[in-house]
Protein backbone atom coordinates (compact mmCIF):
# COMPACT_ATOMS: atom_id res chain seq x y z
CA UNK A 1 0.00 0.00 0.00
CA UNK A 2 1.52 3.36 -0.84
CA UNK A 3 1.37 6.48 1.27
CA UNK A 4 1.87 8.49 -1.28
CA UNK A 5 -0.84 10.94 -2.25
CA UNK A 6 -2.91 10.25 -4.76
CA UNK A 7 -4.76 12.54 -6.86
CA UNK A 8 -8.29 11.27 -7.21
CA UNK A 9 -10.80 13.11 -9.71
CA UNK A 10 -14.53 11.52 -8.58
CA UNK A 11 -13.25 13.30 -4.78
CA UNK A 12 -12.27 16.90 -5.89
CA UNK A 13 -14.67 19.81 -6.50
CA UNK A 14 -14.95 20.24 -10.08
CA UNK A 15 -12.02 22.84 -11.49
CA UNK A 16 -9.76 22.48 -8.08
CA UNK A 17 -7.42 19.97 -9.04
CA UNK A 18 -5.50 19.50 -6.32
CA UNK A 19 -4.17 16.08 -5.00
CA UNK A 20 -5.87 14.20 -2.39
CA UNK A 21 -4.95 11.92 0.32
CA UNK A 22 -5.93 8.33 -0.31
CA UNK A 23 -9.46 7.89 0.47
CA UNK A 24 -9.33 5.16 2.31
CA UNK A 25 -6.17 6.75 4.57
CA UNK A 26 -8.71 9.31 5.64
CA UNK A 27 -11.72 7.96 6.01
CA UNK A 28 -9.41 5.37 8.57
CA UNK A 29 -8.51 8.46 10.67
CA UNK A 30 -12.19 9.94 10.88
CA UNK A 31 -13.20 6.39 11.83
CA UNK A 32 -9.72 6.12 14.24
CA UNK A 33 -11.18 9.29 16.25
CA UNK A 34 -14.61 7.97 16.48
CA UNK A 35 -13.23 4.44 17.66
CA UNK A 36 -10.39 5.40 19.76
CA UNK A 37 -13.01 7.96 21.85
CA UNK A 38 -15.50 5.04 22.39
CA UNK A 39 -13.10 2.81 23.22
CA UNK A 40 -11.47 5.21 26.31
CA UNK A 41 -15.34 5.41 27.17
CA UNK A 42 -15.25 1.29 27.09
CA UNK A 43 -12.04 0.86 29.15
CA UNK A 44 -14.00 3.51 31.73
CA UNK A 45 -16.92 1.02 31.98
CA UNK A 46 -18.91 2.41 29.70
CA UNK A 47 -21.26 -0.45 28.28
CA UNK A 48 -23.15 1.55 26.02
CA UNK A 49 -19.86 2.33 24.04
CA UNK A 50 -18.07 -1.09 24.66
CA UNK A 51 -21.34 -1.66 22.39
CA UNK A 52 -21.10 0.86 19.80
CA UNK A 53 -17.61 0.17 19.47
CA UNK A 54 -17.66 -3.82 18.64
CA UNK A 55 -20.45 -3.31 16.99
CA UNK A 56 -18.20 -0.70 14.96
CA UNK A 57 -15.84 -2.65 14.31
CA UNK A 58 -17.54 -5.87 12.97
CA UNK A 59 -17.82 -4.66 9.64
CA UNK A 60 -14.68 -3.66 8.73
CA UNK A 61 -13.55 -6.64 10.75
CA UNK A 62 -15.63 -8.98 8.08
CA UNK A 63 -14.54 -7.44 5.14
CA UNK A 64 -10.66 -7.98 6.25
CA UNK A 65 -11.10 -11.96 7.04
CA UNK A 66 -13.45 -11.93 3.72
CA UNK A 67 -10.57 -10.65 1.53
CA UNK A 68 -8.09 -12.88 3.59
CA UNK A 69 -10.47 -16.04 3.35
CA UNK A 70 -12.81 -16.28 0.54
CA UNK A 71 -16.53 -15.99 1.17
CA UNK A 72 -17.04 -19.08 3.67
CA UNK A 73 -19.22 -16.73 5.77
CA UNK A 74 -19.56 -19.31 8.38
CA UNK A 75 -15.04 -19.05 9.25
CA UNK A 76 -15.50 -15.43 8.57
CA UNK A 77 -17.87 -14.83 10.75
CA UNK A 78 -16.03 -17.08 13.78
CA UNK A 79 -12.98 -15.30 13.29
CA UNK A 80 -15.31 -12.17 13.65
CA UNK A 81 -15.87 -13.48 17.03
CA UNK A 82 -13.03 -14.02 17.72
CA UNK A 83 -11.58 -11.14 17.33
CA UNK A 84 -14.36 -9.29 19.18
CA UNK A 85 -14.07 -11.45 22.24
CA UNK A 86 -10.28 -10.94 22.25
CA UNK A 87 -11.42 -6.78 21.59
CA UNK A 88 -12.68 -6.96 25.06
CA UNK A 89 -11.08 -9.31 26.90
CA UNK A 90 -7.68 -8.11 25.90
CA UNK A 91 -8.68 -4.53 26.37
CA UNK A 92 -6.11 -3.72 28.95
CA UNK A 93 -3.42 -4.10 26.67
CA UNK A 94 -4.37 -1.64 24.56
CA UNK A 95 -2.28 1.99 24.98
CA UNK A 96 -4.18 4.61 25.41
CA UNK A 97 -1.15 6.88 24.03
CA UNK A 98 -1.58 4.61 20.59
CA UNK A 99 -4.00 4.63 17.78
CA UNK A 100 -6.68 2.01 18.26
CA UNK A 101 -6.92 0.72 14.52
CA UNK A 102 -3.27 -1.24 14.69
CA UNK A 103 -4.11 -2.48 17.66
CA UNK A 104 -7.06 -3.94 16.27
CA UNK A 105 -5.55 -5.29 13.13
CA UNK A 106 -2.88 -6.67 15.28
CA UNK A 107 -5.70 -8.97 16.85
CA UNK A 108 -7.04 -9.49 14.08
CA UNK A 109 -3.77 -10.62 12.02
CA UNK A 110 -2.93 -13.06 15.30
CA UNK A 111 -6.11 -14.21 14.95
CA UNK A 112 -6.21 -14.97 11.29
CA UNK A 113 -2.48 -16.83 11.64
CA UNK A 114 -3.89 -18.76 14.88
CA UNK A 115 -6.81 -20.07 12.31
CA UNK A 116 -4.61 -21.22 9.68
CA UNK A 117 -1.59 -22.79 12.04
CA UNK A 118 -4.89 -24.96 13.50
CA UNK A 119 -5.75 -25.56 9.78
CA UNK A 120 -2.26 -26.61 9.05
CA UNK A 121 -2.04 -28.91 12.49
CA UNK A 122 -5.43 -30.18 11.85
CA UNK A 123 -4.94 -31.48 7.73
CA UNK A 124 -1.44 -32.91 8.78
CA UNK A 125 -3.59 -36.04 9.91
CA UNK A 126 -4.02 -37.48 6.91
CA UNK A 127 -6.94 -39.82 6.82
CA UNK A 128 -7.83 -41.69 3.86
CA UNK A 129 -10.16 -43.93 5.19
CA UNK A 130 -13.02 -41.17 6.14
CA UNK A 131 -15.21 -42.38 3.91
CA UNK A 132 -15.39 -45.85 5.95
CA UNK A 133 -16.33 -44.71 9.03
CA UNK A 134 -20.35 -44.48 8.74
CA UNK A 135 -20.61 -48.53 8.57
CA UNK A 136 -24.19 -49.19 6.78
CA UNK A 137 -26.30 -50.28 9.80
CA UNK A 138 -28.90 -52.69 9.97
CA UNK A 139 -31.66 -50.79 10.16
CA UNK A 140 -33.99 -49.11 7.37
CA UNK A 141 -33.25 -46.58 5.15
CA UNK A 142 -35.61 -44.43 5.95
CA UNK A 143 -35.27 -44.70 9.78
CA UNK A 144 -31.30 -43.87 8.88
CA UNK A 145 -32.14 -40.90 7.59
CA UNK A 146 -34.48 -39.70 10.62
CA UNK A 147 -32.01 -40.88 12.62
CA UNK A 148 -28.83 -38.97 10.52
CA UNK A 149 -30.89 -35.84 10.49
CA UNK A 150 -31.73 -35.72 14.02
CA UNK A 151 -27.87 -36.11 14.78
CA UNK A 152 -26.59 -34.00 12.46
CA UNK A 153 -28.48 -31.06 14.52
CA UNK A 154 -26.25 -32.07 17.00
CA UNK A 155 -23.08 -30.98 15.07
CA UNK A 156 -22.25 -26.91 14.56
CA UNK A 157 -23.37 -25.63 11.52
CA UNK A 158 -20.26 -25.39 10.22
CA UNK A 159 -19.14 -29.19 10.94
CA UNK A 160 -22.92 -29.98 9.70
CA UNK A 161 -22.65 -28.28 6.34
CA UNK A 162 -19.72 -30.26 5.31
CA UNK A 163 -21.35 -33.37 6.45
CA UNK A 164 -24.15 -32.36 4.43
CA UNK A 165 -22.01 -31.71 1.22
CA UNK A 166 -19.60 -34.85 1.36
CA UNK A 167 -21.68 -37.46 3.18
CA UNK A 168 -25.27 -36.91 2.44
CA UNK A 169 -24.72 -35.16 -1.05
CA UNK A 170 -21.97 -36.83 -2.18
CA UNK A 171 -19.68 -34.31 -3.08
CA UNK A 172 -15.97 -34.81 -3.74
CA UNK A 173 -13.91 -33.65 -1.28
CA UNK A 174 -12.22 -31.38 -4.23
CA UNK A 175 -15.66 -30.08 -4.62
CA UNK A 176 -16.24 -28.69 -1.42
CA UNK A 177 -12.50 -27.76 -0.81
CA UNK A 178 -13.20 -25.29 -3.52
CA UNK A 179 -16.75 -24.33 -2.16
CA UNK A 180 -15.97 -23.56 1.00
CA UNK A 181 -12.10 -22.23 0.87
CA UNK A 182 -10.70 -25.29 3.33
CA UNK A 183 -8.08 -27.24 2.39
CA UNK A 184 -8.65 -30.63 1.25
CA UNK A 185 -7.10 -31.91 4.20
CA UNK A 186 -9.06 -29.18 6.35
CA UNK A 187 -12.29 -30.32 4.79
CA UNK A 188 -11.59 -34.42 5.36
CA UNK A 189 -10.34 -33.95 9.15
CA UNK A 190 -13.66 -31.84 9.78
CA UNK A 191 -15.85 -34.38 8.38
CA UNK A 192 -14.22 -36.95 10.17
CA UNK A 193 -14.39 -35.66 13.34
CA UNK A 194 -18.24 -34.75 12.91
CA UNK A 195 -18.51 -38.31 11.94
CA UNK A 196 -16.52 -39.67 14.43
CA UNK A 197 -18.70 -37.41 16.99
CA UNK A 198 -21.89 -38.60 15.46
CA UNK A 199 -20.96 -42.17 15.75
CA UNK A 200 -20.37 -41.63 19.34
CA UNK A 201 -23.44 -39.81 19.99
CA UNK A 202 -25.39 -42.66 17.84
CA UNK A 203 -23.78 -45.35 20.25
CA UNK A 204 -24.54 -43.02 23.65
CA UNK A 205 -28.02 -42.98 22.43
CA UNK A 206 -28.05 -46.76 21.69
CA UNK A 207 -27.15 -47.42 24.95
CA UNK B 1 -24.14 -17.67 18.19
CA UNK B 2 -24.84 -14.47 16.46
CA UNK B 3 -22.65 -11.69 16.43
CA UNK B 4 -24.67 -9.17 17.57
CA UNK B 5 -25.75 -11.49 20.88
CA UNK B 6 -22.41 -11.62 21.08
CA UNK B 7 -21.65 -8.05 21.02
CA UNK B 8 -24.47 -7.31 23.53
CA UNK B 9 -22.72 -10.37 26.15
CA UNK B 10 -19.25 -9.00 25.71
CA UNK B 11 -20.66 -5.27 26.37
CA UNK B 12 -22.93 -6.34 29.18
CA UNK B 13 -19.62 -8.22 30.95
CA UNK B 14 -18.97 -5.82 34.16
CA UNK B 15 -15.95 -7.20 35.42
CA UNK B 16 -12.74 -4.97 34.94
CA UNK B 17 -10.45 -5.96 33.29
CA UNK B 18 -6.79 -6.31 34.67
CA UNK B 19 -4.19 -3.15 34.03
CA UNK B 20 -0.75 -4.35 32.46
CA UNK B 21 0.94 -2.32 35.17
CA UNK B 22 -1.06 -4.26 38.19
CA UNK B 23 0.07 -7.62 36.36
CA UNK B 24 3.42 -6.76 35.59
CA UNK B 25 4.17 -5.46 39.70
CA UNK B 26 1.93 -8.94 40.44
CA UNK B 27 4.59 -11.08 38.77
CA UNK B 28 7.50 -9.24 39.79
CA UNK B 29 6.79 -9.42 43.76
CA UNK B 30 5.70 -12.84 43.12
CA UNK B 31 9.19 -13.55 41.16
CA UNK B 32 11.14 -12.36 43.69
CA UNK B 33 9.37 -14.02 46.69
CA UNK B 34 10.09 -17.25 44.82
CA UNK B 35 12.96 -16.94 43.76
CA UNK B 36 13.94 -15.71 47.70
CA UNK B 37 12.43 -18.77 48.92
CA UNK B 38 14.48 -21.44 46.75
CA UNK B 39 17.40 -19.40 47.64
CA UNK B 40 16.89 -20.36 50.91
CA UNK B 41 15.30 -23.10 51.10
CA UNK B 42 17.29 -25.02 48.36
CA UNK B 43 20.30 -24.57 50.06
CA UNK B 44 22.23 -21.16 49.14
CA UNK B 45 21.26 -18.66 51.35
CA UNK B 46 22.57 -15.59 52.13
CA UNK B 47 26.07 -14.76 51.86
CA UNK B 48 27.04 -13.97 55.76
CA UNK B 49 28.70 -10.89 55.13
CA UNK B 50 25.90 -9.30 53.09
CA UNK B 51 25.88 -5.98 56.03
CA UNK B 52 29.51 -5.26 54.78
CA UNK B 53 29.31 -6.17 51.01
CA UNK B 54 26.34 -3.81 50.34
CA UNK B 55 28.91 -0.70 51.41
CA UNK B 56 30.83 -2.09 48.65
CA UNK B 57 30.94 -1.05 44.56
CA UNK B 58 31.28 -5.02 43.26
CA UNK B 59 27.90 -5.62 45.04
CA UNK B 60 26.07 -2.54 43.17
CA UNK B 61 27.92 -3.87 39.95
CA UNK B 62 26.44 -6.73 40.15
CA UNK B 63 22.96 -6.16 41.09
CA UNK B 64 23.07 -2.91 39.01
CA UNK B 65 24.12 -5.44 35.71
CA UNK B 66 21.03 -7.75 36.79
CA UNK B 67 18.82 -5.44 37.57
CA UNK B 68 19.56 -3.86 33.94
CA UNK B 69 18.12 -6.85 32.81
CA UNK B 70 15.02 -7.10 34.89
CA UNK B 71 14.40 -3.51 33.16
CA UNK B 72 14.65 -4.12 29.80
CA UNK B 73 12.45 -7.28 30.54
CA UNK B 74 10.06 -4.79 31.62
CA UNK B 75 10.58 -2.41 29.01
CA UNK B 76 10.16 -5.84 26.64
CA UNK B 77 6.84 -6.75 27.90
CA UNK B 78 5.25 -3.49 28.33
CA UNK B 79 5.39 -3.06 24.60
CA UNK B 80 5.19 -6.98 23.59
CA UNK B 81 2.49 -8.13 25.71
CA UNK B 82 0.19 -6.05 23.65
CA UNK B 83 -0.65 -6.66 20.29
CA UNK B 84 1.08 -5.31 17.37
CA UNK B 85 3.88 -3.98 19.78
CA UNK B 86 7.94 -4.19 19.18
CA UNK B 87 10.20 -3.33 22.38
CA UNK B 88 12.83 -1.05 21.09
CA UNK B 89 13.38 0.51 24.36
CA UNK B 90 14.04 -2.89 25.72
CA UNK B 91 16.70 -4.44 23.53
CA UNK B 92 18.30 -1.02 23.64
CA UNK B 93 18.68 -0.88 27.64
CA UNK B 94 20.00 -4.78 27.54
CA UNK B 95 22.58 -3.49 24.74
CA UNK B 96 23.74 -0.99 26.90
CA UNK B 97 24.21 -3.30 30.10
CA UNK B 98 26.14 -6.14 28.27
CA UNK B 99 28.23 -2.88 26.68
CA UNK B 100 28.93 -1.32 30.08
CA UNK B 101 29.59 -4.75 32.14
CA UNK B 102 32.08 -5.92 29.24
CA UNK B 103 34.13 -2.44 29.04
CA UNK B 104 34.21 -2.83 33.17
CA UNK B 105 35.52 -6.19 32.23
CA UNK B 106 37.81 -5.36 29.51
CA UNK B 107 38.87 -2.36 31.99
CA UNK B 108 39.86 -4.85 34.97
CA UNK B 109 41.42 -7.33 33.18
CA UNK B 110 43.45 -4.90 31.39
CA UNK B 111 44.66 -3.64 35.13
CA UNK B 112 46.49 -7.05 35.84
CA UNK B 113 49.29 -9.07 34.82
CA UNK B 114 47.88 -11.92 32.41
CA UNK B 115 48.57 -14.72 34.63
CA UNK B 116 46.26 -13.71 36.93
CA UNK B 117 43.59 -13.45 34.17
CA UNK B 118 42.38 -16.63 34.32
CA UNK B 119 41.39 -16.86 38.28
CA UNK B 120 39.98 -13.45 38.23
CA UNK B 121 37.60 -14.80 35.28
CA UNK B 122 36.50 -18.08 37.31
CA UNK B 123 36.22 -16.89 40.71
CA UNK B 124 35.46 -18.96 43.40
CA UNK B 125 31.65 -20.27 41.80
CA UNK B 126 31.71 -19.82 37.79
CA UNK B 127 30.67 -23.93 38.03
CA UNK B 128 27.69 -23.19 40.28
CA UNK B 129 26.74 -19.75 39.18
CA UNK B 130 24.71 -20.47 36.08
CA UNK B 131 22.93 -23.31 37.04
CA UNK B 132 22.29 -21.61 40.21
CA UNK B 133 21.25 -18.25 38.93
CA UNK B 134 18.52 -20.46 36.47
CA UNK B 135 17.12 -22.64 39.36
CA UNK B 136 16.72 -19.67 41.52
CA UNK B 137 14.58 -18.07 38.46
CA UNK B 138 12.76 -20.85 37.78
CA UNK B 139 9.52 -19.47 40.05
CA UNK B 140 10.36 -15.80 38.61
CA UNK B 141 9.87 -17.80 34.95
CA UNK B 142 6.60 -19.88 35.89
CA UNK B 143 5.15 -16.05 37.50
CA UNK B 144 5.93 -13.75 34.15
CA UNK B 145 4.66 -16.48 31.87
CA UNK B 146 1.48 -16.64 33.49
CA UNK B 147 1.67 -12.86 33.86
CA UNK B 148 1.97 -12.74 29.62
CA UNK B 149 -0.67 -15.41 29.17
CA UNK B 150 -2.64 -12.82 30.69
CA UNK B 151 -1.74 -9.86 28.27
CA UNK B 152 -1.61 -10.71 24.30
CA UNK B 153 1.69 -10.76 23.05
CA UNK B 154 1.44 -11.40 19.31
CA UNK B 155 5.14 -12.23 18.79
CA UNK B 156 5.53 -14.87 21.56
CA UNK B 157 8.82 -15.97 20.52
CA UNK B 158 10.26 -12.31 21.72
CA UNK B 159 7.77 -12.31 24.09
CA UNK B 160 9.55 -15.23 25.63
CA UNK B 161 12.91 -14.03 25.84
CA UNK B 162 11.53 -10.81 27.43
CA UNK B 163 9.84 -13.33 30.16
CA UNK B 164 13.39 -14.80 30.34
CA UNK B 165 15.38 -11.35 30.73
CA UNK B 166 13.41 -10.59 33.52
CA UNK B 167 13.03 -13.56 35.00
CA UNK B 168 16.40 -14.35 34.89
CA UNK B 169 17.37 -10.40 36.01
CA UNK B 170 15.32 -10.63 39.19
CA UNK B 171 16.22 -13.97 39.96
CA UNK B 172 20.28 -13.25 40.11
CA UNK B 173 19.46 -10.24 41.96
CA UNK B 174 18.24 -12.87 44.57
CA UNK B 175 21.62 -14.32 43.78
CA UNK B 176 23.32 -11.90 44.88
CA UNK B 177 22.76 -11.65 48.20
CA UNK B 178 24.30 -15.34 48.25
CA UNK B 179 27.25 -14.69 45.66
CA UNK B 180 30.40 -13.38 47.12
CA UNK B 181 32.15 -12.89 43.39
CA UNK B 182 33.67 -9.10 43.26
CA UNK B 183 35.04 -9.63 39.58
CA UNK B 184 33.65 -7.24 36.67
CA UNK B 185 34.79 -10.45 34.37
CA UNK B 186 33.38 -12.90 36.33
CA UNK B 187 29.93 -11.04 36.28
CA UNK B 188 30.24 -10.14 32.68
CA UNK B 189 30.89 -14.37 31.39
CA UNK B 190 28.88 -16.01 34.30
CA UNK B 191 26.56 -13.71 34.94
CA UNK B 192 25.58 -13.24 31.55
CA UNK B 193 25.66 -16.39 30.64
CA UNK B 194 23.23 -17.53 33.34
CA UNK B 195 20.60 -14.53 32.47
CA UNK B 196 20.60 -15.58 28.70
CA UNK B 197 19.96 -19.34 29.89
CA UNK B 198 15.78 -18.78 30.36
CA UNK B 199 15.48 -16.49 27.36
CA UNK B 200 16.85 -18.98 25.33
CA UNK B 201 14.01 -21.09 26.77
CA UNK B 202 11.56 -18.46 26.49
CA UNK B 203 11.98 -18.23 22.72
CA UNK B 204 12.02 -21.92 22.43
CA UNK B 205 8.82 -22.44 24.13
CA UNK B 206 7.02 -18.68 23.49
CA UNK B 207 4.82 -20.02 20.82
CA UNK B 208 3.48 -22.92 22.79
CA UNK B 209 2.76 -20.97 25.74
CA UNK B 210 1.82 -17.73 25.22
CA UNK B 211 -0.65 -18.58 22.39
CA UNK B 212 -4.28 -17.06 22.90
Amino acid sequence: MSLVATYDPALSPAGAARPVVRRGLRQVSDVELRLKALMLLALDGDAAASNALLTALAPPLRRYFARRLGQDAAEVEDLVQETLIAVHTKRHTYDAHQPLTPWVYAIARYRLADHFRRNRRRGETALEDAGQLIAPGDFDAAEARRDLARLLEALPERQRRLVMDVKVEGRSIEETSARTGLSQSAVKVAVHRAVNALAKRFRDANG
Amino acid sequence: MQTDDLIAQLAGDRRSSSSMLRLLALAIVASLVGSFLVMMLGGWGMRPDLHQAMRTGPFWMKAGYSIAFAVAGVALIERLGRPGGRGRVGWMVLALAVAAIVALAVAELASMPMAGWHADMMGHSSQICALSITLISAPAFAAIVWMLRRMAPTRPHLAGIAAGLLASGLGATVYGLFCQETGAAFTAIWYTSAMLIWPAIGALVGGRLLRW
